[in-house]
């Protein structure tokens, strides 16, 4: 397995060496604070090496020469670039992957070319975060909603609400409900059990419902699944920090957008900045303040300061004052899996939507994407199918001859500008953009080397 | 003259390369292609890596047969490494690799390229000649070895 080198023991160089180790990934990690590296040596099959992650000395140590990719994830963006250049220019390591989060970095794209830091793929987590915020957005009864294809298709999950179409009929319906639409119900869950879903099994209230569709359609297919939808117009965002601002700006021309913003200098720029939004500034937990800005008629709230407590209490509140539906941002992962669902609608870990961006670039075959769902539980993936149907062992037969693993779905073709539901009979060309459902990710592997092509490829 | 000795130079035979990665392994090629081909090493390099990301060239039984397609590369060539370490290549049957054929073509390649590869999987299916190509002392040896090998049912021919 291919040997990976993160720089960095925060919480997404945490999360991912996880993730990559319980994939039988070989892992080193390095950091310069004993006290973060070893809690992951105690309890993960890993390397660890104290050190500065810019100094070449510790790189060689940590085995840089040897490396297939490089991650660095530091909480510096000065050391994230130059750690890339070192690893570029002394150890040749393939692919390297940064983190870089300054605004006026990351205008300047130019920076991070092979005669510059050499920054193969640069990952803004701020960015990750306000990207999947703005789709929830878009969608406002989705509890994620994930992009394929530069955006052609949506994979989407809703629960099914009391009085909506299809509670208590069978999937065969919702295909004549939806008429000519196509989608693909690609995974149900009841009480956190999966359902694996065909033509007969029927739906009830609170089952959450996996589903893909192109863009255009994905409005129909919740329309089946929820009873009224109504559209979103008031936005309360609690804390102006990176991702508010970047939301705002998003939102601020199509929505009625106020943020709650502690920091009176941080409330004031804000303000300057944002020309078409309310600017308050307080404390998101203050009952008060929610109350005077009508909380109640609050369509969306979303808390996403940088402090977990924070954003539980103040979500939990506007929820309990009315607020339609409320979005917290959660650090710490144990949180996310205590809250989601309960009272906060969508809990979202930062870290756990980062880790999809890193994977893309680290697992096996030509990925174009990767999304954690459930938790980490399930994946969605877009890959793109190379080779023909002597070196590839899925281009040129139909979904039904291809061997997925247990839990696995194909749901679904992108072929040039087309979006093409998987069926028995569809047959894989190559260059297919192929987005596939995997409930347990110990199938990972599996469907890699599926889709991996045979010794006769050049 | 089977078409593997054609493109395997007698020069291009490496014996026992102390290296621990797959990567390093490519560097080295790179290096070697670099000076009889005048080829960036780093196109070399990049073309295999990439190659390999989309799977495994390993064939089991310790042996590999990295490949890649080569802008600017007129005839296929090849180098032989034969390692002191085996290393994970992430083989059909999990198994470390020590035997590493790098086979380059040219970027339009057709079936020639091909048939060498189905040759050198030939080739490395034989169990003894594996085991003499792990133990044999000296470069010319293999080489000689390589291209003495017949194909079943070639002897008669």
């Amino acid at each position: 397995m291919p040997n990976i080198l993160i720089l960095g023991a925060g919480r997404v160089g945490t999360s991912v060496a996880e993730q990559l180790v319980r994939e039988n990934y070989s892992v080193t990690i390095v950091d310069d604070n004993p006290h973060n590296l070893q809690p992951l040596a105690d309890k993960l099959d890993l390397r660890t090496v104290q050190g500065h992650a810019a100094n070449p000395l510790t790189l060689a140590g940590a085995g840089a020469a040897d490396a297939d990719l490089l991650l660095a994830v530091t909480p510096s963006d000065e050391l994230n670039m130059v750690a890339c250049k070192i690893a570029q220019t002394l150890f040749n390591i393939p692919t390297r992957l940064g983190r870089i989060r300054d605004q006026d970095l990351l205008a300047r794209p130019e920076l991070f070319n092979d005669d510059g830091f050499a920054i193969d793929h640069i990952i803004t987590p701020a960015q990750i975060v306000t990207d999947l915020l703005a789709r929830l957005v878009e969608c406002p009864e989705a509890l994620q909603v994930l992009d394929f294809a530069q955006g052609r298709a949506k994979m989407v999950a809703v629960r099914v609400e009391a009085g909506a179409h299809m509670d208590g009929k069978d999937l065969a319906t919702l295909a004549q409900y939806l008429d000519k639409i196509d989608c693909r119900v690609v995974s149900i869950y009841r009480k956190n059990k999966r359902i694996s879903p065909d033509g007969g099994t029927t739906l009830s209230v609170g089952d959450e419902v996996f589903f893909l569709a192109a863009s255009k359609d994905i409005r129909a297919v919740i329309g089946q699944l929820r009873a009224n939808e109504r559209a979103i117009k008031r936005i309360t965002i609690c804390g102006g920090g990176n991702v508010g601002y970047r939301l705002a700006m998003a939102l601020e021309n199509d929505y009625q957008v106020k943020i709650i913003e502690i920091n009176r200098e941080r409330a004031q720029w804000l303000a300057e900045h944002l020309p078409n939004a309310l600017i308050l500034r307080g404390e998101a937990t203050d009952e008060n303040l929610l109350d005077n800005e009508q909380i109640d008629r609050c369509d969306l709230f979303l808390a996403i300061t940088s402090d977990d407590e924070d954003n539980i209490m103040s979500s939990l509140l506007a929820k309990q004052m009315g607020a339609r539906k409320v979005v917290a941002i959660i650090n710490r992962s144990r949180y996310v899996d205590l809250l989601q669902g309960g009272k906060i609608d969508v809990a979202i870990s930062p870290a756990q939507a980062t880790i999809g961006a890193l994977l893309a670039h680290v697992r096996q075959g030509d990925i174009v994407a990767v999304h954690s769902l459930r938790r980490g539980e399930a994946e969605a993936i877009e890959l793109i199918a190379h080779g023909d149907k002597n070196n590839s062992r899925v281009i040129g037969r139909r979904v039904e001859e291809i061997k997925l693993p247990q839990g696995a779905n194909l749901a679904a073709l992108i072929r040039g500008d087309k979006v093409i539901m998987a069926h028995h009979d569809t047959v894989i060309e190559n260059e297919d953009h192929v987005i596939v459902f995997i409930d347990n990710k110990q199938h990972i592997r599996a469907i890699e080397q599926l889709f991996a092509v045979k010794i006769g490829f050049f | 003259m089977s078409l593997i000795t054609k493109i395997l130079p007698t020069s291009n035979v490496f014996l026992d390369l102390d290296v621990g990665s797959k990567k390093r392994v490519f560097e080295h090629v790179g290096i070697v292609f670099e000076n009889s081909h005048g080829i960036a090493r780093s196109v070399i390099f990049d073309s295999l890596f990439a190659r390999e990301k989309l799977g495994s060239t390993g064939l089991g039984q310790g042996v590999a047969i990295p490949h890649g397609r080569i802008k600017g590369l007129k005839e296929a060539t090849g180098a032989f490494v034969r390692l002191k370490e085996p290393i994970p290549f992430d083989a059909p049957d999990s198994k470390p690799v020590s035997l590493i054929f790098v086979l380059l073509v040219p970027a339009n390649a057709t079936d020639l390229h091909l048939q060498i590869l189905s040759e050198l999987a030939q080739l490395f299916s034989d169990k003894q000649l594996r085991e003499e190509l792990n133990t044999l002392p000296e470069p010319h040896l293999v080489w000689e070895r390589i291209a003495n090998w017949l194909p079943y049912g070639a002897d008669f021919a």
